[in-house]
């Protein structure tokens, strides 16, 4: 039950009590408290493969909840730890109401994000699917200007009209029950026992509604717009919190769905959807990444590019499934990192715009370092992380009885290098000094900080995790490709 | 009765067309309200259990007062008077409306044939949906695109009761906060809004794009 409580009531506790006190350094130790706490709870839910709940509760942590709830406290804690250089500099009456906002709602997200990823049942899972929705809109209505107001509008709008999506389909999933499992049954344990009865007309239809609906929210091509705008103007930390482990969540619902397509017939189909999806947002960020004129909206079209591997990976499913689950989890570090460095550069330049941006090797030394280690790490270059996991998705499309394996294969390829070429046009001209020698009033000195020993740390941490592969996250993993109707 | 119902809800599309007037837009959200709520309880007149009827009330609450009166105060704070005209009458918004309707009614009907579900009902619940896009695609004022949102939500109740798909009264409970919360928070984004874009047209939202 003290898992429970850590995951559930914690965060509801230190919502209250962050909403309660003005204290913004009081409130940053109950919401570190809240973190380090959850993250323990996940790591042991997942390491243990205990479920804390009860059974016969909507409530369950499965082998998948706990990965993706690891992911989650990870990316908040690494939130966390940055905000309080953040909250530092954000000063001033303008900022007050915010401040004060801050945590309260970073608490009240972990709580939402906590419950998408424990609900089991599906018309539930809507319900808390929308709170997580509520839990963002004062964090990412910071600065309160003219353009965070118009992005918090589209993010709410089009975020909201891809939920009713995923409402129709999940009574499209109770239709394909009908006579099977009555609402008391409509949990995915239930539904995966019954899923060789469900209709499969229905069921098709449902996983078409719930892709569409919830690629508003996974940030997935051409649902994508309201996320990329949310995320590129939303403060550094928020934006890392949505990157890292928002669209996580989102994914994880789902991934609910599919845990019960993936069982019946329908589930190549369902496969299709999934690789079209993830080709398509692929498409999308690299004619959007070659256009980016804005380094936060370049990151916000990396998501894409990256959630579209993920479903792309899950769409060929086996040894790609492995590799897009890796995938989820050093996307959230990674973008962490470029998310916390983008913080950086434009307090010191005052602008997102990728051409007023020069010399950041030498104005400021540090984070130029850690831009450019992040830019490799996110581009998939090893030894890090996501050089890994995309060979797994390589080695899962070859090893596939696709028809079309060799031809997704080389699209896949290319795209990859389209858009690596596209956005290290931006990151290495940030990089670099027109003209040789800086002004001398640019050359700043700049200490080696939290933010960047964060966004190293966030980098480095997936060597020794695909080094080592320790066996507690690995047999975790084959427990969820099982589930997923998949093995290596 | 059920069937009158919702072909009285396809009406109050139909009116919705015709009509260019936010205040007329605040009285079909609480047509469609009281609609919705009387369609819950006839279908499940036969089967009374007490979550039926938290289920009516919370419909009629917060579809058919706490909605509307949130709105027209939004209306008032926002300086848009109830004469206030989103766009002028055009035939060809009446005439893709009443396609919609038709189109609506004729899915329903095919799908029908393939699975057993609620005709008329389900043709309704379809055509508010349809109906509800295409408010928020042809009015410009931010404030239609809301009331258009909040009618295609009417048409997904409708469809719940189409399909006869059971809910458990707290889910549907729930969900009626989360709408209300979602209203509630446009309403708080449109006031700010209502200071940077004091048209309050989406037109005026074009400072992300690329």
């Amino acid at each position: 039950m003290i898992t429970v409580f850590i995951l559930l009531v914690l965060p509801l506790f230190t919502t209250a009590l962050a909403a309660c006190y003005r204290s913004v350094r009081l409130n940053y130790w109950l919401t570190l408290l809240a973190g380090v706490t959850h993250l323990a709870a996940s790591l042991y839910c997942l390491v243990m493969r205990i479920n804390p709940f009860p059974a016969g509760w909507w409530l369950a942590v499965d082998s998948l909840g706990a990965f993706f709830l690891t992911i989650l406290s990870h990316t908040f804690i690494l939130v966390v730890l940055y905000s309080p250089g953040f909250l530092e500099r954000m000063q001033g009456a303008k900022y007050d109401r915010s401040r004060r906002l801050y945590y309260p709602a970073l608490n009240f997200y972990l709580l939402a994000n906590t419950l998408v990823l424990v609900v089991q049942q599906f018309a539930l899972l809507w319900v808390v699917m929308e709170l997580t929705t509520f839990s963002l809109v004062p964090l990412m209505y910071f600065y309160r200007t003219k353009e965070s107001l118009e992005a918090v509008w589209k993010y709410l709008f089009l975020v909201s009209l891809g939920l009713v999506f995923l409402f129709v389909g999940i009574l499209f999933l109770s239709l394909s029950a009908r006579g099977i499992v009555d609402y008391t049954g409509f949990v995915v344990g239930r539904m995966t026992e019954a899923a060789p009865r469900l209709n499969p007309l229905w069921l098709k239809a449902s996983f078409i509604f719930a892709l569409v609906g919830l690629s508003a929210k996974i940030g997935l091509a051409p649902m994508h717009p309201g996320d990329v705008d949310a995320t590129s103007n939303a403060p550094a930390p928020v934006a890392a919190l949505m990157a890292g482990s928002l669209r996580s969540t989102a994914m994880l619902a789902l991934l609910r769905f599919y845990q019960v397509v993936a069982l019946t017939r329908v589930g190549p189909f369902a496969q299709k959807l999934l690789i079209f999806a993830g080709i398509f947002s692929l498409v999308v960020a690299a004619i959007y990444m070659w256009r980016s004129r804005n380094y936060k909206r370049l990151l916000a079209y990396s998501s894409v590019e990256h959630l579209g591997i993920i479903a792309l990976g899950i769409g060929v499913g086996g040894a790609a499934l492995l590799g897009a689950l890796l995938h989820l989890l050093f996307n959230s570090f990674g973008k962490a990192a470029l998310f916390f460095m983008a913080g950086n550069i434009h307090r010191a330049y005052g602008s997102r715009e990728i051409k007023s941006i020069t010399g950041l090797t030498l104005r400021l030394p540090w984070t130029g370092f850690v831009w450019a280690f992040a830019f490799f790490y996110i581009g998939g270059a090893p030894p890090f992380g996501m050089f890994f996991s995309e060979i797994f998705i390589l080695k899962g499309m070859i090893h596939s009885d696709k028809w079309y394996k060799w031809w997704l294969l080389a699209l896949f390829l290319s795209l990859l290098m389209v858009i690596f070429i596209g956005m290290s046009r931006s990151v290495l001209r940030m990089l670099q000094t027109p003209g040789g020698t800086p002004h001398s009033t640019t050359v700043a000195s700049e200490r080696f900080n939290l933010s960047h020993a964060l966004g190293l740390y966030a980098g480095l941490v997936s060597i020794p995790l695909m080094l080592f592969r320790p066996a507690a996250l690995f047999d975790a993993l084959h427990a969820i490709m099982t589930t997923l109707g998949t093995t290596l | 009765m059920i069937n009158a119902l919702t072909i009285l809800f396809c009406l109050t599309l139909i009116y919705l067309a015709v009509s260019t007037r936010l205040s007329a837009y605040v009285l079909i959200l609480v047509l469609q309200g009281m609609l919705v709520a009387g369609v819950h309880t006839l279908a499940f007149f036969n089967d009374f259990a007490w979550s039926h009827v938290a289920v009516a009330v919370g419909v009629l609450l917060v579809r058919t007062y706490l909605i509307p009166v949130y709105i027209t105060k939004i209306m008032r704070d926002l300086d848009m008077r109830l004469g206030d005209s989103t766009r002028r009458y055009h035939p060809g918004f009446l005439i893709q409306m009443a396609a919609v309707v038709v189109g609506a009614f004729v899915l329903s009907d095919y799908l029908s044939q393939m699975t057993p579900v609620n005709v008329v009902p389900l043709g309704a619940a379809i055509a508010g949906m349809g109906a509800g896009g295409l408010l928020i695609m042809r009015r410009r004022l931010l404030l239609a695109h809301v009331v258009g949102f909040l009618i295609i939500e009417n048409g997904l109740f409708l469809l719940a009761i189409g399909v006869e798909a059971e809910m458990p009264w707290m889910i549907e409970m729930a969900g009626f906060l989360d709408l209300f919360v979602l209203v509630f928070l446009m309403g708080i984004a449109m006031n700010h809004l209502k200071t940077h874009f004091p048209e309050g047209e989406s037109d005026d939202l074009t400072g992300l794009r690329e």
